[in-house]
């Protein structure tokens, strides 16, 4: 634990890692302002209501982003148990279920939403937020399916355990993030429909 | 594990620099795309310093236009071509003046230029640690910033002229391409621009907060950091807490422009005529989000040079700073309170009259960690024993205009007041005063202070002298006048007062002003040259040129990678023992363990020590008995 | 070697000299030519002039960098004789600390002048009821800050006089006391709780939108801003203002007035605001494009005009314009509405005249507006009410 401690230090590692927390924070003040913004303008006027209903597409997309998080998180600790097949396994079921949860986010944004008859451009901009919302995490999603990506493609060379935990760590302190702002989305979403 | 983490990894981590990997130092890497802080610190100083003359020329520009409404310069035309026909400013050219000029001095200068160049190079040297964090962040951070200064330049060649909406860019103005030239290209270019400057700024906080909480030397724990790191560090807090929110109404704000939706925007009629499709949109809602940046955004300008300047007038004072924890809690103060006051610039707009004096109470009591520091610099100054550095001189002038600002403020937080003060000129003095020129004398105390430590060199002090005085003195002339226009209700951001009765007797104070600001402008030329001069031909500057306690005066002269070429100091002490009696001399670098300065040690360094108390009350009581002895 | 410097330095200055003195000749004699040939405005000697003119300060401010270059070696070299022959170099702190003191004196006094010369060009006194207590409320301000102003930066500038850098003597160790500074963080605490609770009071009073009891309705006053003007509307007799719709804008209808409710029937337009002196005012405030901004100095009102969002100001005006004049004294005194809200090139130009005048004044001239539903609006109205379906589809095509 010591030496590898250590060794954590020698590449710097801890602070890259916090870097990833305060990015977090960053993040996290993003999406906490354009919720705040929702809520200021439905605050402004009583007419500013969503006048729909979600679809109930976005109840399997939120299963299909906690069942990644579920999988990374097996995969984490297949990692520190050294059990590096189990760890790639686990990390491709995660990267298609996140490529899963984007296909069905443009499904919902590009067929679905439409087809209710909410659009983008739309005098109502509480329902344009919806789509403000699907798109501005989409780009977290793939931020997290890049990184993701990236850890089991280091895993697949082999390198040493420390840089191998360091890089499951860091795609999975952002994935999961980006898994808890997709349910604060759905449900803040849920709170102020119609 | 951080504990751990500061003790050993430093020499470590610079065997592996230096043993591994070998970097072949190539022009490309070491001056262009390099991740040293110090150099990349240089880096922001350098662009920091050119983008505040291009700022400055915009702002004579502006000021020849007031001064001389009705004269036209046909060599203007000459220069700007198509935005000044007949040797007259265009009007719109005029706004687009003034918001380039403010975009630039709040953002590139007194953001990136200011934290970028002071961040970079204190936090690392001040702390000791080897380099950043991520030095690759670091180093896109600054590329990024530098993109972003081309881009926001680059829309003084797109033919409808830049941006010109105000450096707030409120919609509908800066929404509709039709409602103003500025509006079109310009204005999309300032919000490409904006964004890659957001980036930047993010990548380089996030850098700068990690390397303080995790980083630092052995020894060196929150509190006995210098000022001027605190100050970057609660800096960079506000920054990564608050450009977040400005991205999220920036991206709103391009939807409007460009994909018909409708955030900010309602009920609009164009010429007259035109019915616009917008509906249910608050443009109010801009303006909360954008001020809940923009307000944190005046403290991310103002925080580092109030570090900056605590620093450079203890050493210069040869005196410890009064009050170091009263300063640290007072900064962290203004960092809470920053964030809950930023409805005082819309008092006016017709928000929840209910909102607007809760917004006033929190921005009243702002004032009061604002007061202490003022009145604890005040204490530093008494019985001190003053050296005039250059430094100095400006590290004085920020207090002076921070105090003569700061005042102001307490008229435009109140709500009241402000109905009849909002964008009047009384708040244009205000904030020049208060941001504008207290953060840049800020900067220039900084540049002078550690330009030995940047560059190796000294800078000249009598120019340094002449620059001072004359920049002073002009900055005194230039905004102390406006506060009686603004209070006679001139209104900032008008091309010309000819229009108005009642404000033309205000011209020749304008032109009074404007001279005032040329001179200001020429004084700076003093500043370039001796700043270009000294880095080539200045006088080799010593390891520690003030006598300073602070880490990055033991690093050697010549730059190196890594900063320290053996192992890294461990710090002892706070950074402020100046004139300590019984030392022998006026100044004991943080280095020196408490052992060794047993004369001068008081009870007051073992506040949380008690073992090291318990010590120093014997060796007192020994040397007592001693000399009971003799 | 300084000297020989200094000699050649001198020489370069002197014929320096000269050649300013021939340039700003030259710059006269253009001077007067260009002034001659005014009559025939040739692009090219205009051209000239200006480019002369700046040549000429541009020369100024090469000298002026030169005198100051020498004024800088001579320094240096007194200072290097002064070493060779044993005695002390310039004391710059001394300087310093006494240029400190100078700025200090000039300064003060020239703060004190500012204060006296355009402190008297200020805003006259508050011209509407609630502004008189603005008033009160800025002169306590300002009696307090001036206070702090003045100690905080006496003490700042002799502190830097008084113990300016002495070889002999080492500051006063003083890490920090904890009585002093509880009392400068509590003192500022109570007399800004005072200011908050004063203008908190203020401001609520100021907002508050309730019609006094027993006091007659306020005169409701339709303010419209667009790039770049302000449109006024009365209401007529019926002492009510019909609805708006920004959708019913077009040429003839500037204000989109919803003629179909029968209230904007009588309507007024009217190109000067007249107000009755002590009555009550409610400013309807609105615009059609961008934000802007009424800003009535004289009657410490101000509040933005933004798209969308209607919003009103209340006020009570005290003093007539013509009481005003005479006690300005100047007969030509007139109130003003400016726009305080960056809107576009114009901005600088959206001006509207205000008249306070006595309560029979106000009614002759109410008697003689227009209303918004002239001949012409009827015709158009007619026309339009048989397409009734047509028009927002016309508005939709228009997008």
């Amino acid at each position: 634990m010591m030496s590898q401690l250590q060794q954590e230090d020698r590449l710097n590692l801890a602070p890259k890692k916090f870097n990833m927390w305060i990015f977090i924070f960053t993040s996290f003040m993003f999406f906490a302002a354009l919720t705040s913004g929702f809520i200021v303008y439905i605050g402004g006027t009583k007419a500013h209501t969503m006048g729909m209903k979600l679809p109930d597409i976005f109840l399997y997309s939120t299963a299909v982003m906690v069942l990644s998080s579920v999988t990374l998180f097996m995969a984490s600790r297949a990692a520190k148990a050294l059990q590096y097949g189990r760890q790639r396994l686990y990390l491709l079921l995660t990267i298609l279920l996140g490529v899963a949860f984007f296909a069905i986010q443009v499904y919902a944004w590009l067929i679905l939403l439409p087809g209710m008859g909410v659009y983008f451009s739309n005098p109502n901009a509480t329902q344009s937020f919806v789509y403000v919302f699907i798109w501005m995490h989409l780009l977290h999603i793939l931020a997290g399916l890049l990184l993701l990506g990236n850890t089991l493609w280091r895993c697949y060379r082999s390198i040493e355990q420390v840089r191998n935990l360091y890089s499951m760590q860091m795609s999975s302190i952002f994935w999961h993030f980006v898994d808890i702002i997709w349910i604060y989305l759905y449900v803040f979403l849920l709170l102020n429909q119609q | 594990m951080s504990t751990l983490s500061v003790q050993d990894h430093g020499v470590v981590h610079h065997e592996d620099d230096h043993g591994q990997h070998h970097h072949k130092a190539t022009f490309l890497n070491t001056y262009v795309f390099s991740q040293d802080h110090k150099m990349i610190a240089k880096q922001f100083l350098i662009t920091g310093i050119t983008m505040a003359f291009i700022a400055m020329i915009l702002s004579v520009l502006f000021r020849i236009q007031l001064a001389y409404p009705e004269k036209s310069f046909p060599l203007m035309e000459t220069l700007l071509g198509r935005f000044a026909p007949g040797g007259r400013l265009d009007s719109n050219f005029y706004l687009a003046l003034v918001t380039i000029h403010g975009t630039i001095m709040v953002f590139f200068v007194l953001t990136a230029g200011l934290s970028g160049t002071f961040a970079n190079l204190l936090i690392p040297l001040q702390l000791g640690v080897r380099d950043m964090a991520s030095p690759f962040m670091n180093m896109l951070s600054y590329w990024f910033f530098f993109l972003a200064s081309v881009i926001m330049l680059s829309s003084f060649l797109v033919q409808k002229g830049p941006a010109s909406g105000g450096w707030t860019i409120y919609p509908p103005l800066s929404a509709l391409p039709k409602a103003m030239p500025g509006s079109g290209m310009g204005m999309t270019l300032w919000l490409i621009s904006m964004v890659l400057f957001i980036a930047s700024q993010l990548m380089a906080g996030i850098n700068y907060v990690s390397t303080i909480l995790n980083m630092r030397t052995k020894g060196m724990d929150l509190w006995k950091m210098p000022l001027s790191v605190w100050a970057l560090f609660l800096t960079a807090i506000l920054g990564v807490l608050s450009f977040p929110v400005l991205v999220a109404g920036v991206v709103l704000l391009i939807f409007d422009r460009s994909f018909g939706t409708s955030f900010y925007l309602s009920d609009i009629v164009l010429n007259g005529t035109q019915v616009q499709p917008y509906e249910g949109g608050s443009p109010i809602l801009f303006q909360h989000l954008f001020w809940f940046l923009g307000h944190p955004e005046v403290y991310i300008v103002i925080m580092p040079a109030m570090g900056i300047s605590s620093e450079v007038m203890s050493v210069n004072s040869r005196k410890p700073i009064f009050g170091y924890h009263a300063m640290v809690y007072s900064l962290i103060g203004i960092t809470v309170l920053s964030f809950i006051v930023w409805g005082h610039h819309m008092f006016v707009t017709g928000m929840n009259p209910f909102l607007g004096g809760v917004f006033m109470i929190t921005t009243l009591i702002i004032a009061v960690p604002s007061a202490v520091k003022t009145f604890n610099w005040l204490a530093t100054l008494w019985r001190g024993n003053i050296r005039f550095t250059s430094a100095m001189l400006f590290a004085i002038g920020m207090v002076s205009f921070f105090i003569s600002g700061g005042l102001t403020g307490i008229f435009l937080g109140n709500a009241a007041l402000d109905i009849n003060l909002h964008d009047t000129y009384f708040v244009v003095a205000h904030f020049h005063l208060v941001m504008g020129s207290a953060a840049i004398f800020g900067m220039l105390a900084g540049v002078y202070h550690w330009f030995p430590k940047m560059f190796g060199r000294m800078m000249d002090e009598r120019l340094g002298y002449l620059h001072f005085w004359l920049t002073f003195i002009g900055a005194y002339l230039v905004f102390f006048p406006m506060h009686f226009m603004g209070l006679d209700g001139v209104p900032r951001r008008y091309y010309a007062f000819t229009e108005f009765e009642s404000m033309k007797q205000w011209l020749s104070v304008n032109t009074f002003i404007t001279w005032a600001a040329i001179m200001s402008a020429v004084a700076q030329v003093a500043f370039l040259f001796n700043f270009i001069h000294s880095i080539f031909w200045g006088k080799k500057a010593p390891q520690n040129p003030w006598h300073s306690n602070t880490l990055e005066w033991t690093t050697p002269v010549e730059h190196l990678h890594g900063n320290w070429p053996g192992e890294i100091p461990t710090v002892y002490r706070w950074p402020y023992d100046y004139s300590k009696p019984g030392a022998e001399e006026d100044f004991i670098p943080q280095t020196v363990p408490l052992s060794q300065t047993m004369s001068s040690n008081l009870p007051h360094d073992f506040e949380d020590n008690p073992t090291g108390l318990e010590e120093h009350t014997k060796w007192a009581n020994t040397q007592k008995s001693n000399e009971e002895v003799k | 070697m300084g000297f020989k410097n200094l000699i050649s330095s001198k020489k370069i200055l002197s014929l320096l000299a000269v050649f300013m003195l021939l340039g700003t000749s030259m710059l006269f004699a253009q001077g007067t030519e260009s002034a001659g040939a005014t009559a025939s405005p040739a692009a090219d000697a205009v051209k000239d002039n200006g480019l002369a003119t700046a040549g000429y300060y541009i020369l100024l401010f090469l000298i002026v960098c030169f005198v100051i270059g020498i004024v800088g070696k001579i320094l240096r070299v007194f200072d290097l004789t002064q070493q060779i022959q044993g005695k002390e170099p310039i004391n710059w702190n001394n300087v310093m600390g006494i240029c400190c003191l100078i700025f200090l004196i000039a300064g003060g006094y020239a703060a004190y002048w500012e204060f006296k010369v355009h402190g008297a060009m200020i805003l006259p006194d508050a011209a509407s009821e609630h502004g008189v207590k603005i008033d009160e409320m800025f002169w306590t301000t300002t009696v307090l800050t001036m206070i702090v102003f003045v100690i905080t930066q006496i003490l700042l500038f002799t502190f830097l006089f008084r113990y300016r850098y002495n070889a002999k003597r080492r500051g006063h160790f003083l890490p920090h006391n904890n009585t002093i500074e509880k009392v400068w963080t509590i003192a500022p605490a109570i007399v800004l709780t005072i200011l908050v609770i004063f203008g908190f009071f203020t401001w609520q009073k100021i907002t508050d939108n309730v019609d006094a009891k027993g006091e007659p309705a306020s005169i409701n006053i339709d303010i419209t801003g667009h790039q770049f003007a302000w449109e006024l509307r009365y209401p007529g007799k019926d002492a009510r203002l019909g609805a708006t719709n920004y959708k019913l804008v077009t040429g003839i209808n500037k204000l989109g007035i919803n003629f179909k409710d029968k209230y904007s029937y009588d309507d007024l337009q009217a190109d000067t605001m007249v107000i009755p002196v002590r009555k009550s005012i409610r400013l309807n405030i609105h615009a059609q494009d961008v934000i802007h901004s009424v800003y009535m100095p004289h009657f410490r009102v101000q509040l933005n005009a933004v798209p969308g969002l209607p919003t009103f100001f209340k006020f009570k005006p005290t003093i007539t314009t013509a009481e005003m004049r005479i006690k300005l004294n100047k007969p030509n005194f007139e109130y003003e509405i400016l726009c305080n809200k960056i809107c576009g090139g114009q901005h600088y130009n959206m001006k509207k005249i205000v008249r306070v005048v006595t309560e029979a004044e106000y009614q002759g001239w109410i008697a003689q507006q227009k209303p918004y539903l002239t001949d012409k609006v009827k015709k158009s109205l007619n026309f339009a009410a048989e397409k009734k379906e047509v028009q927002p589809n016309r508005l939709a095509l228009n997008n």
